[in-house]
């Protein structure tokens, strides 16, 4: 606030104008006390330079320039004495803190995006009264191709390009099969599973009819990073075989699960396609998320994108795991956790999950 | 496979547009890829499913886009096969055929034929250049025409050149090579099958044909091959030489060996209608392994068994001719013979496949599996995971990710220098399974640290691999400041204390208590990490970890900015806690009295350990001593050199009576006393 003296010359009306133009800049007792007495202290202020120039004016001139005078001291007065009220009332209490201070905040870690889809998947499953699991990712040939009705000559080996160990090894623990085809001996681990389907057969093996489980982990393929591939990824592995499985049993599963992951009102396709170890096979498409069906790059401008591979399990497994397919029906999906991920949050680079770069990471939650 | 609409409709009078049919057979099995307008046509792209080799074709297509508009397919061979069963009959051969592998090429049908090699009709290299095979001349053209609309490969070899001339189906001689089209000298093995001549190799059967009888501008008089190749042989031998051509393709995944006439039929009638030339001699049809398709049996019950929905009679029977299948109602069922295009069809399960495709998966209703008994215990490793992972949340750690093949150079350190390696890594980035999940948390924080953060707490759950197997572990990085920045200050860096106090309350989290040591036999407690800033954690005599400092030349590697201080730790957790342990519990009663504080300060040398001290007290200290924390340590100004100030807090209580201010005196007079006799400590 300007302490210059202000000019006497100038009358009570234009005072009392400059005078309201500085109380609304006064927002503490200082500047209050500071105005008082720059207007209308006993000495050096408006007030007391105005009333000694006004000992020279006429009469007639005391008489009125004196009333205005007068006039604005007790408006200075008043709306002084009010301001300092409506600061008294602002006035923190001692003893107080600047609750205006940044908070000291709990350092607590951010989830994992994979790991809070993997939990999600497994929480809906769970619901639905499937038991959740996970397996081993190194493999043996039999329970990651063969049994699945991929044999050595098998043209949907094409499909997976199938990282292999040196060296294999051999399982810690052995458990002959009791039924099925499984080999006697115990089989050389040699890859690394290029999908959780391989769990489908270690459960057929070690439990009879009805199942319904979920297994979920890492899976590995000999893909190149790029933007929509990494050589290990996660799946989770749907299987439930009893009496009466059926293609729509499937199709409803799916339906919902595809609602509690993407939104009830998303809509869903269910489109016949193929896998070696599921007959008849299907997979689910979703409306894109990024143009809702119109067309986009995302969606190859189809509207629809996939987010999994399903169908009723092949007789030719049931065989593999000793089961009878005049018996049970079954059936088996297979999602990719990192495409769920990819298309709920719009991620556009799946290697972001892997580079563990914690400003992606904390953007995900708790 | 890429096709034009235009095309399409010479074999079905279907008038929806592009855009209709493309989502029509979306859901059909065809998946539509992608969708171009060529002038007032339409190319679509539709992805073939590995089971359908038939679907490689224009006629393959045309006859799925029939089925599902109940339209009527105009199939080629009701025009051809009259032209085809005519010629087969006529003797007279002038090209003797001699298969000597009838396992790997059980049908091969040859025709000669009199040629002007010119430029195709537009029309043609129109059609061939859509559908992205480049225009040769006339001859090859035909051969790719032919295989483009009916799905089956043909070759064309220039009569003149080929020894005898002869067409000997062989396997390739030892060291035997031949310069294929593509100008590349291949020396072939035993296992590839060759077509011959009297003398050489001239084309590698169902592969490539070779260039030494390649049909050229002078070339007169031509032999048409259409053939059937094993797939199991053609995919051998296209691996084993990297050679993959449209041809090798489709016999890999399986061709119609009833196809080969038919093929040949309309390959004579194209050359003969474009002015290329005519055939000089009847077709001739070595088929030394006849198809015999199987019966299988549908039984009805089977299609509302697997799919969940009524598909009436007449239906499943409509579907099932309209795609070319024979089917012969049976008693409850129908036998059915699949057509020799259709290799994908075995049992019954494919023939519902067909009824429930064509029907309509949109019209299966959304029903659920019914529920026969309760459902088996989930892994328990899941929920001692999550019980974990809260644990490292709550302690400021975020989780990662990384992968599970890393660098030989990173995983030497702390493997036992027998590592699972990978046969064909993508890289040598990615050769080495990983022995710890410590090096994948290091390369977080030095990427985190790269990228400007100051403070990084990071955790990862996950395998971490073995020759002796796979194993879950929990690993712990942590470099910066202990607590976040704050105005009220009490900044202080993470430090081992930090590091030992959350891996104790991960155990916490499960009952156990963990020993935090040097190993007994003196050794360092791991490599990688900082001699006297390290130690190793036990549970009972079983070590089930290690935590310290990181030695600055396993940050350098990982990139951590030099004079960064990075703790780490890692545990495992199926021996720390194992997955389904029992977790019984009982609630202990609150105590009834209460509980006595004394604290006490002690000189003791400084290198007296904290435990040692309170392995004494423990050992003599009365039963009412319930508790010895350590509350204070100090050195420095006041303190003897070599000494240090430990301030301890003893708490007794007792659950019978509330203890006397005498009693909890005397007791600690006597722990006092005790450590000034064992430990030489003095009370300050």
């Amino acid at each position: 606030m300007t302490t210059t003296t202000i000019d006497p010359a100038i009358g009570p009306d234009r005072a009392r104008a400059l005078f309201d133009e500085e109380l609304a800049a006064a927002r503490t007792d200082a500047a209050v006390q500071a105005l008082r007495n720059r207007w209308i202290a006993r000495q050096g202020s408006w007030v007391a330079a105005f009333m000694e120039r006004l000992a020279q004016a006429t009469p007639e001139e005391k008489k009125q320039l004196g009333r205005g005078a007068n006039e604005l001291k007790k408006h200075v007065e008043a709306a002084l004495a009010g301001r300092e009220q409506e600061l008294a009332a602002t006035r923190r209490p001692a003893g107080a803190v600047d609750i205006t201070l940044p908070g000291r905040a709990p350092r607590l870690g951010y989830r994992h995006p994979l790991s809070l889809i993997r939990d999600e998947v497994g929480e809906i499953f769970s619901r639905l009264g499937y038991q959740v699991l996970e397996g081993p990712e190194i493999e043996d040939d039999y329970h990651n191709f063969e049994a699945l009705n991929m044999p050595a000559e098998h043209p949907a080996r094409d499909m997976q390009d199938t990282l292999y160990l040196a060296e294999p090894l051999m399982p810690a623990s052995y458990e002959p099969p009791t039924r099925g085809r499984a080999p006697l001996e115990p089989q050389p681990l040699t890859l690394l599973r290029t999908h959780t389907s391989a769990m489908q057969i270690r459960e057929m093996e070690r439990q009879d009819p009805p199942v319904r489980l979920v297994a979920i982990g890492p899976v590995y393929r000999r893909d190149n990073l790029d933007l929509t591939h990494t050589p290990m990824f996660h799946q989770v592995e749907g299987l439930v075989v009893g009496r009466g499985v059926t293609l729509a049993d499937l199709k409803g599963t799916l339906t919902s699960m595809a609602a509690a992951l993407f939104g009830a009102g998303r809509p869903v396709r269910f489109r016949p396609s193929f896998f070696p170890y599921t007959e008849p096979s299907a997979e689910v498409d979703i409306q894109c998320l990024r143009c809702d069906g119109v067309g986009c790059p995302v969606c190859k401008r189809t509207g629809w994108v996939e987010i999994l591979g399903s169908g009723m399990v092949h007789p030719a497994v049931f065989e593999f795991v000793g089961y009878d397919p005049d018996e049970v029906t079954g059936f088996a999906f297979g999602m990719g956790i990192e495409r769920v991920a990819l298309l709920k949050w719009g991620v556009e680079d799946i290697r972001l999950f892997y580079e563990n770069d914690l400003r992606f990471l904390e953007q995900f939650g708790r | 496979m890429k096709v034009l609409l235009s095309w399409v409709r010479e074999f079905v009078d279907v008038d929806e547009s592009a855009e209709a049919i493309g989502r029509k057979m979306s859901m059909r099995g065809l998946a539509l890829e992608g969708l171009e307008t060529a002038g007032s046509d339409a190319l679509l792209d539709f992805d073939v499913t590995a089971n359908r080799p038939d679907c490689l074709s224009i006629t393959g297509i045309a006859r799925e886009i029939a089925v599902a508009y109940g339209l009527p397919f105009r199939a080629p061979a009701a025009r051809l096969a009259p032209f085809a069963a005519a010629a087969s009959a006529a003797s007279g051969a002038t090209l003797p055929i001699t298969i000597e592998a009838p396992e790997l090429c059980s049908r091969y049908v040859g025709a000669i034929a009199d040629v002007t090699i010119g430029p195709s009709p537009p029309w043609l290299a129109d059609r061939l250049t859509a559908c992205g095979v480049r225009p040769i001349n006339n001859v090859v053209d035909v051969t790719n025409y032919v295989l483009l609309e009916i799905g089956h490969p043909m070759h064309a070899f220039d009569h003149a050149r080929l020894d005898g001339p002869a067409i000997v189906v062989r396997p390739a001689r030892p060291g035997e090579s031949i310069k294929t089209l593509d100008g590349k000298q291949r020396t072939l093995s035993p296992d590839m099958l060759v077509i011959a001549d009297a003398a050489h190799a001239s084309a590698i059967g169902g592969v490539m044909g070779g260039a030494e009888s390649e049909v050229a501008g002078g070339t007169r008089r031509i032999v048409f091959e259409a053939a059937w190749f094993k797939p199991q042989s053609v995919r051998a031998t296209s691996r084993k030489l990297g050679l993959r051509t449209e041809a090798s393709m489709r016999f890999e995944r399986g061709a119609d060996i009833t196809a080969p006439p038919l093929a040949m039929a309309r390959a004579c009638e194209l050359l003969q209608q474009i002015g290329a030339g005519q055939a000089a001699g009847p077709i001739i049809d070595a088929y030394p392994r006849r198809y015999e398709p199987a019966r299988i049996w549908l039984p009805q019950p089977r299609i509302a068994g697997l799919l969940g929905m009524q598909v009436a009679n007449d239906e499943v029977r409509r579907i099932l001719e309209a795609l070319g299948f024979e089917v012969n109602a049976g008693d409850g069922g129908w036998w059915v013979r699949a057509p020799g295009w259709r290799i994908d069809v075995h049992r019954d399960v494919d023939l519902v496949e067909e009824v429930g495709r064509h029907h309509g998966f949109e019209h299966l209703p959304t029903t659920f599996p019914g529920v026969q008994q309760a459902p088996s215990p989930s892994d328990p490793r899941i929920t001692r995971d999550g019980r974990v992972r809260q644990i490292a949340l709550g302690s400021g750690f975020s989780e990662a990710i990384s992968f599970a093949f890393i660098e030989a150079r990173y995983a030497e350190p702390f493997g036992d220098g027998k590592a699972v390696t990978l046969a064909n890594p993508l890289s040598e980035k990615f050769a080495v399974m990983r022995p710890s999940l410590v090096p994948g948390v290091i390369a977080a924080v030095g990427h985190n640290r790269r990228h400007g953060r100051r403070d990084v707490q990071l955790f990862e759950i996950g395998t971490r691999f073995a020759r002796s197997g796979e194993e879950r572990v929990l690993a712990l990085a942590w470099t910066g400041l202990a607590t976040p920045d704050h105005w009220s200050g009490g900044r202080r860096d993470a430090d081992f204390f930090d590091m030992k106090g959350v891996v104790e309350a991960v155990a916490a989290q499960f009952d156990v208590t963990l020993a935090v040591d040097l190993p007994a036999d003196g050794s360092m407690p791991h490599r990688v990490l900082v001699p006297g800033r390290a130690a190793i954690v036990k549970r009972g005599d079983r070590v089930v970890g290690w935590l310290g400092q990181l030695r600055s030349e396993v940050t350098d590697a990982h990139d951590v900015p030099a004079n960064d201080v990075v703790w780490a730790a890692e545990v495992a957790l199926d021996v720390l806690a194992p997955a389904g342990a029992s977790t019984a519990k009982r609630a202990m009663p609150l105590p009834r009295y209460p509980a006595t504080v004394r604290d006490i300060a002690l000189l003791v040398d400084e290198s007296l350990s904290a435990a040692i001290v309170r392995g004494t007290i423990r050992s003599h200290a009365p039963e009412t001593l319930v508790s010895v924390v350590e509350f204070d340590r100090y050195q420095g100004k006041g303190i003897p050199d070599g000494k240090v100030s430990l301030a301890l807090r003893l708490t007794f209580q007792s659950p019978e009576r509330t203890l006397t201010d005498a009693e909890v005196e005397s007791a600690t007079t006597e722990v006092v006393e005790l450590l000034a006799r064992e430990a030489g400590a003095v009370r300050r």
